[in-house]
């Protein structure tokens, strides 16, 4: 490929002919002290709580304490070069990102500057990174499901449009992976994705990109990394900055889920930041607004109004406890602002139950509005049923004889358990959710071994799509039981199970 | 390390005595403005540090130091300036002294010209220009300020060949820049942002195959 010098030579001439000389008239300020990523600046007197400021390498600050004698500067970008004595340049704007289609498939730092070598974001809109969330009368409340492709999450915990639910739980119990497997399933339902990166390690956010990358989901995902290497002020900004992101999707009547990976190590960069600009700490040494930092952030999900085109942001914040404690100060600040929380638990997540979450203490306040009537009927009685059987099994392990309705309950519950394991990476849709529920809660599975529940699952779902593919499609666009769906779907259970034979294991 | 002072370093700009200078110089100069003097007496201040304080840095040590008694202090203020200077600015050096903030004369003196000048509506304009500038433009430059601000104008040149041409002018924290490098940089930042944005746009025209 050659490029054609008469067309650039052309193109770059109409650049010159059109730059008109203007006198530039420009706030500026001089570097007192810089380090630790902030900086103090003498001057800007006229400078605005979180407008953007340059310095002379470039690189870009947000003014964030405004002090009587000096202005406390954040800086998004390279600190090293910038010394005492530098001219400070006000910009006269709120710090602002990128936005639009152009963004999508990208990964990309908190200020929308390319980290996948695919050049530069181009893109004619941008939007700013803090806004004060829409009020009252421009939302609506939660009404469309928001499948996650989980069965244990969309069965009892089921998320809507619009949703806040978070995520928590220790280390290493699969928090990311729920995530994960959420956006593989918004493919081919408009949904747009935005996975935010806090503070992880730059080779787990590279596998997280190198999955989404395999399934096909970077196609409509937008990946947004502050690392564990970027200064903590990019770690305390890329929230925002993702969601100003999505919000551009929000308001022209899309949709967008984004995932914050994770929130408390945000916290953490904001204590950092709000300690080195001397603000008085509080619990834990967190800074007295840490939950607001947090509420305005999450305040942004919403489900907008038929007016403003029903756009919707949902979000999944993902919440690392230490040792379950979940009566931290940054937890509970989180829970209280969530509309429900997903409980992952280690003992649950080694005992082999994956997806680890825990269905006793896990709740979603207002996506039950927002679950299909098929999943509800058969989702029903499942919580109370688990927390039974849970309790049940507590008892049992004591080797006392039980009557034959007992052990049934039992035997019902060990395989709803079973059933309710995914496999990482295979989201599944709503009637496959729908079809292998009602077989477990209606007693379909009770011949069969617990071991094998989750091959029979497997083979019963790939017999339903090979032979049963109307039922599939009637119930996942009616979605609803409604009689002759029932009918047809024990007939063909009834029939999937005359023809079954579990294959040895291993 | 006899000096504490000397090993300061020159170019940290101390905010905390620049907010004790300005409340101190306001103080002065409304006193100043009740006996009617005020002109005499920031003329003195501004002489006494600049010509007699510089010329004297053991005095100004001295006066700096905290070994040295209150009433010493006093003492030597009095016999040093109680016939030259102004007796209203003579008392305020005492109390001064008394309050232990004698160290701290330069910026009571740079506030109370600050503070005078916007009392009597001037402005400071610093001109940085790539030549020097002649008397002609010197008026011209004077008379669009004040135009300009509404403001009496104070020049203060200084002279940067880097800029290769025009004016780059600093009111308070505001800068207007004419300065052709500065014309350059941003020009420069817009072709290539342009460029960038068109050469996505039209990426067939511009390749031969």
């Amino acid at each position: 490929m050659k490029f054609s010098s008469d067309e650039i030579a052309s193109v770059l001439q109409q650049e010159i002919e059109n730059f008109d000389s203007k006198i530039d008239v420009r706030e500026v300020g001089t570097v007192l002290e810089v380090g630790d990523g902030i900086a103090r600046v003498y001057g800007l007197s006229g400078v605005m709580a979180g407008e953007m400021v340059e310095f002379p390498n470039g690189a870009i600050g947000l003014a964030f304490n405004l002090e009587e004698n000096s202005v406390g500067v954040i800086i998004l970008g390279d600190y090293l070069t910038i010394r005492e004595g530098d001219e400070v340049k006000a910009l006269g704007t709120l710090l602002s990102v990128p936005a639009g289609d152009a963004v999508v498939g990208r990964v990309l730092d908190p200020l929308g500057n390319p980290l996948d070598g695919k050049g530069p974001v181009q893109s004619d809109v941008t939007r700013p990174v803090e806004i004060i969330a829409t009020g009252v009368a421009e939302r609506q409340p939660v009404s469309e499901p928001m499948q996650t492709g989980i069965k244990a999450i969309d069965s009892m915990t089921p998320i809507g449009r619009g949703q806040r639910e978070l995520i928590i739980g220790d280390r290493k119990t699969g928090k990311t992976a729920i995530a994960i497997d959420a956006i593989l399933n918004q493919k081919d339902t408009g949904v747009k994705c935005f996975y935010i990166a806090v503070g992880q390690k730059d080779s787990a956010v590279a596998g997280v990109v190198d999955v989404l990358e395999k399934y096909g989901a970077m196609e409509y995902t937008t990946v947004i990394n502050a690392g564990a290497s970027a200064p903590a002020t990019m770690q305390y900004v890329a929230p925002y900055a993702g969601t100003a992101m999505a919000e551009h999707f929000m308001f022209n009547g899309e949709h967008a889920l984004v995932v914050y990976d994770d929130l408390s190590k945000q916290a953490t960069a904001y204590r950092q930041m709000s300690l080195l600009m001397r603000r008085p700490p509080g619990r834990e040494a967190f800074p007295g607004d840490v939950f607001y930092c947090h509420s305005r952030l999450l305040e942004r999900s919403s489900k907008l109004s038929d007016e403003l085109g029903g756009g919707s942001i949902t979000s999944l914040p993902i919440i690392e406890t230490l040792e379950g404690e979940v009566s931290a100060y940054i937890p509970t600040n989180v829970i209280s602002i969530t509309d429900g929380q997903i409980y992952v638990q280690p003992d649950l997540f080694f005992s082999g139950v994956r997806p680890a979450m825990n269905p006793g203490i896990s709740v979603s306040r207002v996506g039950g509005a927002a679950q299909t009537k098929a999943m509800k009927k058969v989702s029903g009685g499942l919580r109370l049923d688990l927390a039974a059987f849970r309790a049940l099994e507590a008892f049992a392990q004591l080797g006392t004889d039980l009557d034959p309705a007992t052990q049934a309950q039992l035997d019902r519950g060990y395989r709803m358990v079973e059933l309710l394991k995914q496999p990482q990476y295979q989201p599944l849709n709503q009637a496959q959710q729908v079809c292998s529920l009602y077989a477990g809660t209606k007693g379909f599975l009770d011949d069969v071994p617990i071991k094998t529940v989750q091959q029979w699952e497997k083979a019963f779902l790939s017999f339903l799509s090979d032979k049963h593919d109307k039922l599939l499609s009637r119930l996942e666009e009616e979605g609803a039981l409604t009689e002759g769906v029932v009918e047809m779907l024990e007939a063909a259970i009834n029939e999937f199970k005359a023809g079954y034979r579990p294959t040895e294991e291993g | 390390m006899d000096n504490p002072d000397a090993v300061k370093h020159e170019t940290v700009m101390d905010t905390g005595a620049e907010q004790l200078g300005k409340t101190y110089a306001q103080a002065l100069l409304s006193a100043a403005e009740k006996a009617g003097k005020i002109d005499l007496v920031v003329d003195q201040l501004v002489q006494l540090v600049d010509t007699v304080l510089a010329e004297n840095p053991q005095l100004a040590a001295a006066f700096a130091s905290p070994r040295i008694e209150v009433e010493e202090k006093c003492s030597v203020i009095d016999k040093l300036f109680g016939e030259s200077l102004d007796p209203l600015l003579v008392t305020f050096l005492k109390v001064m002294a008394g309050r232990e903030r004698l160290g701290f004369l330069g910026a009571v003196s740079s506030g109370a010209i600050a503070r005078y000048d916007e009392m009597a509506g001037r402005v400071l304009a610093k001109v940085t220009s790539a030549v020097a500038l002649d008397d002609a433009s010197r008026s011209s430059i004077t008379q669009t300020l004040e135009k300009a601000l509404g403001k009496t104008v104070r020049l203060e040149e200084s002279v940067d060949e880097s800029l290769l041409g025009g004016l780059v002018i600093r009111v308070g924290d505001t800068v207007f820049d004419s300065s052709v490098a500065n014309q350059l940089d941003v020009a420069g930042k817009r072709l290539r942002s342009g460029f960038s944005s068109k050469l996505v746009e039209h990426f067939d025209q511009m390749t031969a195959n």
